[in-house]
Formats: C-alpha cells, structure tokens, sequence
C-alpha cells in the first residue's frame, strides 16, 4: 500500500509533512497516519504566535478511536492554523496533503530540515511499522 | 504471527470462524479478549450510520456460549444470578448480572430457555472461563451440566431497521412471530440456526448461533443481501450512544448494578436467597454513594475512559466510557460519579490533558430506536 504519498513535501518519522516555502513551513499528517487514526472527530489546535520546539507535542488528533499528537517537525512560530479543522476535522481524513493542513510555521532553525525525511525514507519507515 | 530474531512466536490469539472474510475486507485487527477482531472494515463512523440507518453485521463469535442442561436449572440460575427466572417462559431469553456476595458484578449476560430442563447461555468473551468456573463452583448437588460450545459455534449480530427484512428473505420462519428477547431455532438458506430478537445497538436487530462450519456461508449471504460488515469500533460507539453496560467499564467486579443504574434488574425474588442479594436490595432502597450517570460535553474535545470527572474543584467520580457519537454529532458518555451530582443538568468538570472542560450531567440513553 503506497497511501498516496506526496512528492512535494518532507516527512517526519512521527508521521507529520512539512511543505516548505522559503522560510514558512506548512505541516500536517500524513496519509498514512490519518488511517492509522481511522475517523478523526476533533483537533486541539495550538494558539498562533506560540513558539515551539523540534519534537515538542503542538496538536491533539483524536478519532473514534485513539488520540494521535501532532509533534513540531522543525521549530518555529505558528503562524497560522487551519480553523477550518475545527468544524470540519475529518478533511485531515479525506485530504490530508491539501486542506486538511494543519499548521502554518515560520521556521527559525531551516537546518532542521535537513534532518527531514524523503518520501522513500518515509516509506521504508511506514513499512516497517505494519505488519 | 510475531518474528523476533528470526524466530517465529505464535500468538495466542484466536481467530473467529469469519477470520479468514475479515482480512479480505481489508479490516483493521486488534487482540480482544485473546481474539484478533475487526476493530473496524473502512470507517468506524460509516459502519455506525450503516447499523443505524440500514443494517450491520458483526462477528460476535468471540463471545462465550454454554449449553446448560438438567433438571434443576431454574433454582440454579435462580440462586446465581439478581433477575428473577419467574419472568422467563420457553422461547424466550432474558438479561441479567451474576454477582458476588458484595453485589459487585461477575458479568452480564443473556441466557435463553430452549426447554425448562435446557438454556443456552451468551457471556462476555473477557470473562469465558471466568464464567465457566463460577456457575460450575454453585452447582452444588442440584442436576445440572453446563457444556462450553464457545468453540464450536459462531456468532454474528445482525443489527438495523433493515434487519428483519432483509433476514426474512433467508429464514423458514416468520421473524414478525418473534417478540423481542424472543427466539428461534430455524433454517437459513437451509442450514441450521438460532435467531434471537435481542442485539446490543439500541437498533432493531437479531443475534444468530450457528456451527462454525456455517459461520462463512451465512456472514456471505448476509453481505450479500446488502448488511455492511461493523467492527468492534462501531459496536462501542453504538451501545454508549444506548447507554448499555459493558464489562469492565459500567460494570465489573467493583462496581455494582445498582451503582451502574441497573435498578430494574435486580428483583426482590421473595423467599429465594441469591448471591449478592442482601447488598443489593439494600442498595436498592437506600441508594449509593456513587452512580453512574450519563455525560455531555459543552467544551469541544472528546472525553474517554478514566478520565477524572469534578465539581467545583473536587474530584467527584471518573468517565467510565466516553467518544464522538456519530448520531448526535457531540461527545457523550458515562461516568460514575458521587450520587450528590447526579441530577441532570448538573455542570461537571472533566480533565481532559491539564485542562479542565464543561460537561452536563445527561439522562441516558442517547439514543435508542428498539
């Protein structure tokens, strides 16, 4: 299973994507972590101008389920979230790579990416993980 | 199947007579009571709207079956379990808790009474063997012989306002005979099957047993005529949206019927001792420190099992299941809390992550269309 993965973007081993426009960073999960969550009713959504670290928890996804945390792929500022969520948190199901984006970031350390995955290596690691 | 270092570790986990179907629809498993189960097919909310627009199957097969025959069944069951046998008549199933001598429960269950010298009878899969020890261990000399036919039989709830039509299109017998709690030995498509009016959805529906040989046939036709396989997923989510008990949250061995709200189960039964009795009657009149209530979340978030529910500042009692209801578009659940608390429309606390978000004490159930 490929779960669509995107070209145009880097990933995280915790399952997050950042795409990345100069210094702004846009991120959200990807298509393999939304099904793994199964159906998602509810986003806490962190507050816009808060700083956070690398690896810090910065979002709760919870599906009927299970509760999934959203961890900061690089560090930077949110600079925007995607308010749209909270009305309608299963686009993150539906759309995961589109509009069911999550943070807008501006990176302070652009060094971290480097530390970001491709989509082959982000594969190698969901493939791990199953089965 | 585990590797490690190259070594093959079979689980112990069972698999269903339906195992085989569950992985070619592609179904997300997960160990339950020592069975790999579907947690869900495609969609924990699609398989929900499914069961309570239409119709849903689910393997059930996990769950304990006992053949229990002999003479005396009636004052056995009488002395284990608080409902009162006097209610039952061939043909028809009833629910009830056993319980220990401190009213707390061993669990629910349903038994059936095919004759007044044979009942079968469904118990939570968590507590088989559990079960099996302790109706064995209160047979003392009465004539009684419980059989386990949990291995060689399956089982699958068929659950939705579709149900019976569309069972009816495969059975030898008119279902509109069978009253609720009712049941039937009958043919589907020819092979032998029991039918119960009774399900655990707050859904119109009927629970079958068959012989593991015939589970796949008849899961297959089922699908066929248009029921949408559910998993374990959307099963909880559709009996808290009925607010019915399940083991090990609403109920378990420290949490008594009463204290769970199920007031009408226990019967005064006059002149006959059962297990738990006194505590529960007691209970009963006087009430409890603690009860189970139903919750509504005001804040946005999603309330689950253990967390802490308060009042004012004070820890007043916990979630004992909580999650999204599909039906109702908002988080519900269950809590038992301090019986000081419990009128509806009481604002309540939940913990939820460090922050504390508002909830309203709820009357339950949520939803039911049976």
């Amino acid at each position: 299973m490929d779960y669509n993965l995107r070209e145009d973007v880097k990933y995280a081993a915790s399952h997050e994507w950042v795409r990345v426009k100069g210094d702004i960073g846009i991120v959200g999960i990807t298509s393999y972590a939304q099904h793994q969550l199964g159906d998602i009713v509810f986003i806490e959504l962190p507050n816009v101008g808060l700083v956070f670290e690398k690896g810090s928890n910065v979002a709760e996804i919870e599906s009927v389920k299970a509760v999934g945390d959203l961890i900061m792929p690089v560090s930077g500022e949110i600079i925007e979230v995607n308010k749209t969520l909270e009305g309608t948190p299963e686009l993150i199901n539906s759309s995961p790579f589109e509009e069911g984006w999550i943070l807008k970031i501006k990176m302070n350390h652009s060094e971290e990416l480097g530390t970001l995955l491709s989509v082959q290596e982000y594969k190698k690691i969901i493939e791990s993980e199953g089965h | 199947m585990i590797i490690i270092n190259g070594v093959e570790i079979i689980t112990e986990s069972k698999r269903t007579p339906l195992y085989d179907s569950h992985i070619a629809l592609g179904a997300k498993m997960v160990d339950f009571a020592g069975f790999i189960m579907p947690v869900q097919y495609e969609s924990i909310i699609k398989e929900h709207v499914a069961v309570r627009n239409n119709a849903g199957i689910f393997d059930i097969s996990h769950m304990g079956e006992f053949l229990l025959e002999g003479e005396d069944i009636f004052p056995f069951l009488q002395y284990i379990m608080i409902n009162d046998l006097k209610l039952l008549e061939p043909s028809k199933g009833q629910y009830s808790c056993m319980c220990y001598e401190n009213g707390t429960v061993v669990d629910d269950l349903v038994y059936y009474e095919e004759t007044p010298q044979k009942f079968r009878m469904i118990v939570n899969a968590s507590n088989v063997e559990k079960d099996f020890k302790w109706l064995n261990s209160h047979i003392r000399d009465w004539d009684v012989k419980i059989t386990d036919l949990s291995k060689q039989r399956a089982r699958i709830a068929l659950q939705g306002p579709k149900a019976d039509d569309l069972l009816q299109t495969i059975v030898d017998t008119d279902l509109s005979n069978i009253d609720r709690f009712y049941f039937k030995h009958c043919k589907l498509n020819g092979l032998p099957i029991f039918i119960a009016r009774t399900g655990y959805t707050g859904e119109k529906g009927f629970e079958l047993s068959m012989e593991n040989q015939h589970a796949l046939t008849i899961w297959k036709t089922l699908m066929e005529l248009g029921a949408k396989p559910a998993g374990l997923g959307a099963r909880d989510s559709l009996r808290l949206e009925a607010s019915y008990s399940l083991y090990g949250h609403e109920i378990n061995d420290k949490i008594t019927p009463i204290e769970a709200g199920l007031f009408w189960l226990v019967k005064p039964k006059e002149g006959i001792d059962y297990i738990g009795k006194d505590v529960l009657l007691e209970q009963k009149s006087k009430g409890t420190k603690r009860i189970l209530v139903g919750l509504t979340l005001i804040d946005r978030g999603i309330i689950r099992q253990d967390y802490k529910i308060y009042k004012d500042g004070n820890e007043i009692g916990y979630v004992t299941s909580g999650g999204f209801s599909p039906t109702l578009q908002k988080t519900i659940g269950l809590g038992l809390i301090d019986a000081r608390f419990k009128e509806i429309n009481t604002e309540v606390q939940i913990e939820i992550r460090d922050k504390l978000l508002k909830g309203l004490v709820t009357s339950t159930p949520f939803y039911r269309n049976v």
